[in-house]
């Protein structure tokens, strides 16, 4: 029992391992590219550890762009649209799941099958309908798509259609109305669900680049995926800066992550798989 | 069952009439907005003239300053500033990558920037769907005439070519030397050239002669050195498979696959062409003179440059990106002095040569006279020299796909999965359905 | 029978009453982001327009008006076929391999193991990692010759093909790099829906004497399967808009053996100035991805266990 104990030890952490490896060679040359001068960038074969490391990518970056400014914008952007997200998204998706009305799945398969659009060619009528509406160059052109977002939708629904519906119930039967259902009874249910999609909705808004350079053409509003993008010439690309800027650009996403994913601790008692 | 679906189809529909109406609503006030404008303007205009001291801003949006020239863009525009009071810049500088994407979304929208900049691939289709302003009431003779006439349509001036970056042949002294061959010079031919990378390339299984990217870029100054091109004289077809350029393709695939002093795919291995020169294994490669700065830092090897080899006639590439005005600007006047000053004058000239930036498109060398100074490399006059021979690309309103087809023609040609002549043939017949050069 | 559907009526419209708070921020958004510039795109797939004339022209339509021209070309050319023909077998190899590799790195990080934490962050970075980062190191480590999985190919005596350079390699090497990419992503979806389900479930089954790995395939797997349903058609549909990693490895090539769908559209519409050819053609898109949802759709009655 005990061989076998520690057989599986060390089976799994062999796996675990290697995967840790491929996972972040990539990463790991960021950060060595980050330490490097113009000169020495790419060379085959990859030079794993600088010859000379210098920091002068990270100066350049703090000196380039009005960094705390440019960081402040992302941040203001990014978690409007992470909260706005959960919000609409679990309130629709509590409607699709539990909740009774004439043309419910009809309306669910509308929602997934704006999600099959290809965006590249609704990004013309897109901008035309925010000119239209005069939101060019403020943040809520850039927020406010956040109300709708069918991968939400659809994940948040998988995860409340396996709530069982006698939870309700019983709230029901408890005199709670379908508010308090939903807050109290259905949200609580679907913390790992909500934690994963403040992870992922987070990031995605933190890194995307093409939309807010269409609608923030305001340089005070630039967020810190456009800064980045400078660094990208018609001839030359300054490698060593952008892999410091994005290697920084990383860090608040990985702590949303750190802090998100503590709350499938307690899942994991409660699922408690024991090898 | 059948009630209940339609039932849900009406509420649907009900619920979309709802938001579009909201959305109708929002707009009417937009719609009522010009007559307003027009009430508030006729005021102002019978009251007084309008104040010439008020400054006006414009906008002007760039590329060429992305990846590192932000700063020489701004000294430019405090110059400017100092000298015309009355007009303040507005910069917005976009990453090269998207820049074309997030261009032409604005000006489809409707709200592009007074003045913006373009590369050569991109200005006929804007200019040609009547997307620009001519530019006039400036004095543009200071600049080059080739870069110039390549942004004129019809006798009119949409673009002022800003600055260009050409090519010359770079090469690696130090393969030379052990090879025991000349330096090439100025009059060298393509003959020269092969015979010279043959023997580089015997110095070595992992070194080779030359590496010349076989693609559209290439391909049409090629032609051109061959005394080729790829449409006839007035546009109006194309000549791809012509003789001469069969030619120029076979000499360039040959290198490949015949005599082998270019490295193919494979033994390229994935490697850069500029890395593959500065890791020492190549004696030389045509390219552009924005790679000097790279090669001085990163080559532990002594090279130089010279005027690119030419065959029954000299050819030579150049770049240019050009400025353009938008034709709904409220101030025509001030965005051409700001494009005129940023293109032609002395002042905007040394702040470019200074930071080493592109080179501004003058017509008066004695102008650039501080670019020579900077070595290496030590022949540095070739650059200039080159500009004897500049070939313009055929500029067509379909440009990207054309080139786009060429390229990949001539790379299953370069692999060898299809000839040179099978590559022409079939870029030609694929380009003569695609595009109408009308 | 006429006073049943009355009943019925009155039911689902107080049903609707209840529903609309929840449903109306999202349903307002779905118009104004999603449903109108779509329809918009439609009108646009049946003109000529470059994509540079303004779009607000009063008589736009008129002007630029060429009926179904635009999709008759699209579906006779071969270009198009061999968009179709990339993006399906980039959908068959990457599926299979996406789902496998999340599925592991959602089991090995539902382990209640020492130090997991810090692996669900290292299993996370490559979501994280910019496309441009991951690309210029994948294509060195898929390079031909110096490249590092040869190099393990050949330790083994196998000789590595030219992956990127290679018109039959070159989608699988696209697919090996997505997978690396998005087996986080994906992980972490299942993760959740792991730790997620009912511990009642297993501690039942613990007194029945059940070890780990018959608890995971007959209470984990069953009742993951709504989350799995989610990978695939998530999944499904991102393969279908496959164009970030296209754009920055190869371009297209070797000889268009990478070219898909959205890769055509872009370069139509962005590139090549003709819009209207490109809406057409995302339009197609947007109908075969419909169909191939609606059939896992239907599909997942056989197999998704929901809890209600």
């Amino acid at each position: 029992m005990t061989t076998k104990k520690k057989r599986n030890t060390i089976c799994f952490y062999g796996v675990a391992i290697v995967l840790a490896v491929i996972a972040m060679i990539p990463f790991l040359w960021m950060i060595s590219t980050s330490f490097k001068s113009r000169g020495a960038l790419m060379s085959i074969p990859i030079e794993w550890i600088p010859e000379e490391p210098t920091l002068d990518a990270y100066i350049k970056v703090f000196s380039k762009f009005p960094f705390a400014k440019t960081i402040g914008n992302s941040l203001f952007i990014s978690v409007s649209y992470t909260i706005i997200t959960l919000l609409s998204s679990s309130m629709a998706a509590f409607a699709f799941a539990k909740l009774r009305f004439p043309g419910n799945s009809l309306l669910l398969r509308c929602y997934l099958a704006t999600m099959m659009i290809p965006t590249q060619v609704t990004m013309i009528p897109l901008f035309v309908i925010m000119n239209k509406m005069g939101l060019i160059s403020s943040y809520a052109s850039v927020i406010m798509p956040s109300v709708f977002r069918p991968f939400a939708v659809f994940m948040l629904v998988q995860q409340m259609r396996t709530i069982p519906n006698d939870f309700l119930d019983a709230a029901r039967i408890d005199g709670a109305n379908v508010f308090q259902i939903f807050g109290k009874v259905a949200l609580p249910l679907c913390v790992p669900s909500l934690a994963t999609l403040s992870i992922t909705t987070f990031m995605e808004s933190w890194n995307d680049y093409l939309w807010p350079l269409l609608m923030l053409t305001d340089k005070d509003k630039m967020t810190l995926p456009i800064a980045l993008s400078t660094l990208n010439g018609q001839y030359a690309t300054e490698y060593n800066v952008l892999m410091a800027g994005s290697l920084i650009s990383m860090i608040p996403i990985i702590l949303i992550y750190i802090i998100a994913q503590r709350q499938f601790k307690d899942g994991m008692m409660a699922g408690g798989i024991k090898g | 069952m059948k009630i209940r679906k339609l039932f849900s189809l009406i509420a649907f529909v009900l619920a979309l009439a709802l938001v579009f109406s909201a959305c109708g609503g929002a707009q009417t006030p937009a719609q009522t907005d010009p007559p307003q404008t027009q009430a508030q303007d006729t005021p102002t205009e019978t009251e007084a003239p309008p104040a010439e001291a008020e400054p006006v801003t414009i906008t002007y949006c760039n590329f060429n300053s992305s990846g590192g020239n932000e700063e020489t863009l701004a000294k430019m525009v405090a110059a400017f500033e100092a000298e015309y009071p009355n007009i303040k810049i507005e910069v917005e500088t976009i990453g090269y990558d998207d820049y074309f994407t997030q261009m032409q979304t604005r000006v489809a929208g409707g709200t592009a920037p007074d003045c913006y900049e373009l590369n050569i691939e991109n200005f006929a289709a804007y200019a040609n769907k009547g997307l620009l302003a001519e530019i006039t009431g400036v004095d543009v003779s200071g600049l080059n005439d080739t870069a110039l006439n390549a942004f004129n349509v019809d006798g009119k001036q949409y673009g002022l070519p800003e600055s260009f970056s050409n090519v010359v042949l770079i090469y690696n002294k130090d393969l030379f030397d052990q090879a025991g061959v000349d330096y090439p010079t100025d009059d060298w031919t393509q003959a020269d050239l092969q015979n010279a990378a043959e023997k580089i390339r015997a110095l070595g299984d992992d070194i080779y002669g030359i590496w010349q990217p076989i693609t559209y870029n290439e391909f049409f100054k090629v032609v051109a050195q061959y005394g080729g091109a790829l449409l006839n004289e007035d546009k109006t077809a194309f000549t791809i498979n012509s003789p001469e350029n069969l030619e120029a393709a076979q000499t360039l695939i040959d290198r490949v696959l015949v005599s082998n002093v270019q490295p193919n795919a494979v033994q390229q291995g994935g490697m850069g062409d500029w890395d593959m020169f500065m890791s020492g294994r190549l004696g030389m490669i045509p390219t552009g003179i924005w790679a000097f700065q790279t090669f001085t830092d990163g080559c532990d090897f002594a090279w130089d440059i010279a005027v690119e080899p030419g065959s029954t006639q000299k050819a030579t590439h150049f770049f240019s990106n050009c400025v353009v005005m938008n034709p709904e600007t409220e101030h025509p006047q001030e965005v051409a002095t700001w494009l005129a000053w940023l293109a032609s004058s002395t002042a905007s000239a040394d702040i470019r040569l200074e930071a080493g930036w592109d080179l501004p498109a003058l017509k008066d060398l004695d102008a650039l006279s501080s670019y020579l100074e900077i070595t290496p490399p030590d022949n540095r006059e070739a650059v200039f020299e080159s500009l004897n021979y500049l070939v313009l690309p055929p500029v067509i309103e379909d440009y990207a796909l054309m080139s786009d087809i060429i390229t990949q023609k001539l790379a299953a040609a370069a692999d060898g999965t299809i000839t040179a002549q099978e590559a022409l043939d079939q870029a030609q017949a694929e380009c003569e359905a695609q595009i109408d050069l009308g | 029978m006429k006073k049943a559907t009355k009943d019925n009526l009155k039911r689902q419209g107080a049903g609707l009453l209840t529903a609309s708070p929840f449903l109306l921020p999202s349903l307002a958004g779905m118009v104004i982001f999603s449903l109108l510039p779509l329809l918009i795109s439609g009108m646009i797939s049946l003109t000529d327009w470059n994509g540079l004339d303004k779009l607000t022209d009063p008589d736009f339509f008129q002007k630029h008006f060429i009926g179904l021209d635009n999709f008759r070309a699209i579906l006779t050319s071969k270009e198009f076929w061999n968009a179709l023909g990339n993006t399906a077998e980039y959908i068959v190899l990457y599926i299979p391999s996406m789902l496998a590799a999340s599925l592991l790195v959602a089991y090995l990080l539902s382990r209640p193991r020492r130090g997991i934490g810090f692996f669900r962050v290292i299993y996370y970075i490559p979501v994280l990692t910019s496309w441009v980062a991951a690309s210029l190191i994948w294509k060195s480590v898929l390079a031909p010759q110096y490249g590092a999985l040869n190099g393990i190919l050949g330790f083994f005596g196998i000789e590595g093909p030219g992956w990127l350079l290679d018109e039959h390699w070159a989608m699988p090497a696209i697919v090996l790099v997505s997978v690396w990419k998005d087996a986080g992503f994906f992980g972490l979806i299942l993760l959740s829906g792991i730790v997620g389900i009912n511990k009642t479930y297993y501690e039942a089954a613990s007194i029945d004497g059940a070890g780990g790995w018959t608890k995971f395939l007959k209470i984990t797997l069953p009742l993951l399967t709504p989350s799995i349903f989610y990978v695939l058609i998530v999944g499904m549909i991102n393969s279908f808009q496959l164009f970030p990693q296209i754009m920055i490895m190869t371009g297209g090539g070797p000889n268009g053996a990478t070219q898909v769908m959205v890769e055509r559209i872009y370069n139509y519409g962005f590139r090549y100035y003709r819009m209207g050819y490109a809406a057409a053609f995302s339009w197609i898109l947007f109908a075969i991805i419909m169909v191939f949802t609606a059939i896992q759709m239907k599909g997942q009655e056989r197999w998704v266990h929901y809890d209600d």
